[in-house]
């Protein structure tokens, strides 16, 4: 097995009518062995800005965690907060620094930019951005995640909509997946309010 | 220091073939090939082959060929005989190559399944999942095989090959049936099993099986794996969840168990196993085992049975917004 599939996850985010949802699963295991049905992989950088991180689990606690740091710094610089487009931009620049020894992971950022458009993107662990309009995903059940959600995408869905479409692509893929799943965490972003949601999944 | 090894043994076993070595070349035995005098080099190159090529128990894939009249013996004797083929080029170690190449086919046996006696006969209970590295192909794999009416076998690592041994296992009892006028009993079906798998030994086959029923003893349980080996014993758990399912089986095994108690056992062993493992999962399967023959006692599906062990508690809300009661 490879060493993204070491720990196993399993990301995905998408876009609605100014909105935007990302969703995770919440298994951190040891190659085959669970060892967590807890774990959080999406993280908040601030009020509008989400970055979800999959892959090494090790890996993407560092990464949130530098991510972190330097968007502290930046509030302090600049007084506001980062741009979602900015923060993709810084991220894949630190993950290009390592490009010949680099962090096993693969980020999904979401957030809402100006006039809250809401935006997305991904990279690989190198830090190759990939925006996409509708939908991205990541983790050892992209493939599962790909077909799922490309069938169930809609565009300019509402909050409740997109909540469910996200939430079934998420369960349905993870089922196809030996390493990640245990239950999933959906958070849904509109202007005026965050929602977070645990969801019930198959055990196994 | 192989070569020398396996002579030494060759010589101990066949001292007939040895001695004829030295005298006349003729066939002693319609098997075995004898060498012409050749040279040590030539004569270590042969020997390693014949070793590659031994002839396998072919009985297994032969059941439908009628009775051979003796003339055709001697050309069924070509026909079967091993081809001889060149070593691979450029590979001067070819055990190792082997040893390869059979790792890359080798299958995870990423399941659980498990076995245990007590005084009601014998338990069997497995898991439905079949996975391809980290890719679940199903959900719904009948892991636990019917040989027959009283004897039940389990899959666990390469799915192709248990299914094909179990129903040739399956076959087999039957024509001793019929040959002996009496049921088989489950040491006699584990042995024939185990001495055909032994003939396979080392080309990959990939097996981790228990043999479950009830014959004129009383309840027999034996393991048999691809590797040759056979155990009989009282409690058996096989596959990649089998660590996680050996904790709860051991916790709460009791001989003088009642029959829904070492169901409920069974159950919750691989449930367990499937909460851990990443490799099993979907539905358990039980089956009971009687004086009578076997019955499949439930099957349940995994995430149900996790809420229904561990009901969903509603969360304490720290911080809840409500909104303003109207003035």
């Amino acid at each position: 097995m490879s060493i993204f599939e070491y720990n196993g996850s399993a990301l995905v985010a998408m876009v609605g009518k100014n909105c935007f949802a990302i969703a995770s699963d919440r298994r951190l295991g040891v190659q085959l062995q669970t060892v967590a049905t807890d774990f959080q992989r999406v993280f908040k950088i601030h009020d509008r800005l989400y970055i979800g991180l999959s892959g090494l689990a090790t890996d993407a606690q560092t990464m949130y965690q530098k991510l972190v740091f330097r968007h502290k710094l930046y509030q302090l610089r600049e007084e506001r907060d980062m741009k979602p487009q900015t923060f993709a931009s810084l991220v894949s620049a630190l993950l290009y620094e390592k490009r010949f020894g680099p962090f096993f992971c693969q980020p999904v950022i979401a957030g809402l930019g100006d006039n809250d458009e809401p935006f997305i993107c991904t990279m690989d662990c190198l830090g190759a951005k990939e925006l996409a309009k509708d939908f991205v995903v990541s983790g050892t059940a992209s493939e599962s995640l790909y077909g799922a959600c490309e069938s169930m995408y809609k565009p300019d869905m509402e909050p409740e909509e997109l909540f469910e479409t996200i939430s079934q692509a998420l369960l349905s893929s993870v089922d196809r997946d030996c390493l990640s799943g245990w239950g999933g965490y959906v958070l849904l972003v509109t202007p005026t309010e965050v929602q977070e949601k645990i969801l019930k999944g198959r055990m196994d | 220091m192989l070569l020398l090894v396996f002579g030494l043994s060759f010589l101990s076993f066949f001292p007939s073939l040895s001695l004829s070595q030295h005298f006349a070349p003729t066939r002693t035995k319609p098997h075995h090939r004898i060498s012409v005098s050749l040279n040590l080099k030539q004569r270590k190159q042969r020997e390693e082959k014949r070793r590659m090529m031994m002839k396998l128990d072919t009985s297994g894939l032969e059941s439908f060929s009628a009775a051979v009249p003796s003339a055709m013996a001697a050309a069924e004797d070509q026909l079967f005989a091993p081809p001889s083929f060149d070593l691979p080029a450029g590979c001067a170690d070819f055990d190792k190559f082997q040893m390869e190449a059979k790792q890359t086919l080798k299958h995870a046996k990423g399941t659980t399944t498990l076995a245990f006696i007590f005084n009601q006969g014998v338990i069997v209970a497995a898991d439905s999942r079949a996975s391809m590295g980290g890719y679940i192909s199903s959900q719904s794999v009948k892991k636990i095989i019917e040989i027959n009416p009283y004897m039940l076998g389990t899959m666990a690592g390469g799915a192709a090959d248990c299914q094909f041994w179990h129903r040739n296992l399956g076959i087999k009892c039957r024509l001793h049936e019929l040959a002996n006028k009496r049921r088989i009993s489950v040491t006699g079906a584990s042995k024939l099993l185990a001495n055909i798998l032994y003939s396979y030994r080392g080309m990959g086959l990939s097996i981790g099986t228990m043999i479950a029923g009830w014959d004129e003893k009383g309840p027999g349980l034996y393991y048999v794996d691809s590797e040759g080996g056979r155990l009989k014993g009282n409690r058996f758990s096989v596959g990649s969840g089998s660590p996680y399912a050996y904790g709860v089986l051991d916790n709460g095994y009791r001989p003088d168990m009642t029959v829904e108690e070492a169901h409920e056992l069974a159950r919750r062993a691989i449930y367990h196993a499937t909460f851990r493992d990443g490799a099993s999962g979907g539905v358990v399967s039980v089956y009971h085992v009687g004086p009578n023959g076997w019955k499949k006692l439930s099957g349940d599906d995994v995430s149900e049975l996790h809420y229904k062990y561990y009901p969903v508690q509603p969360t304490p809300v720290e911080h809840e917004m409500v909104d303003a009661p109207p003035a």
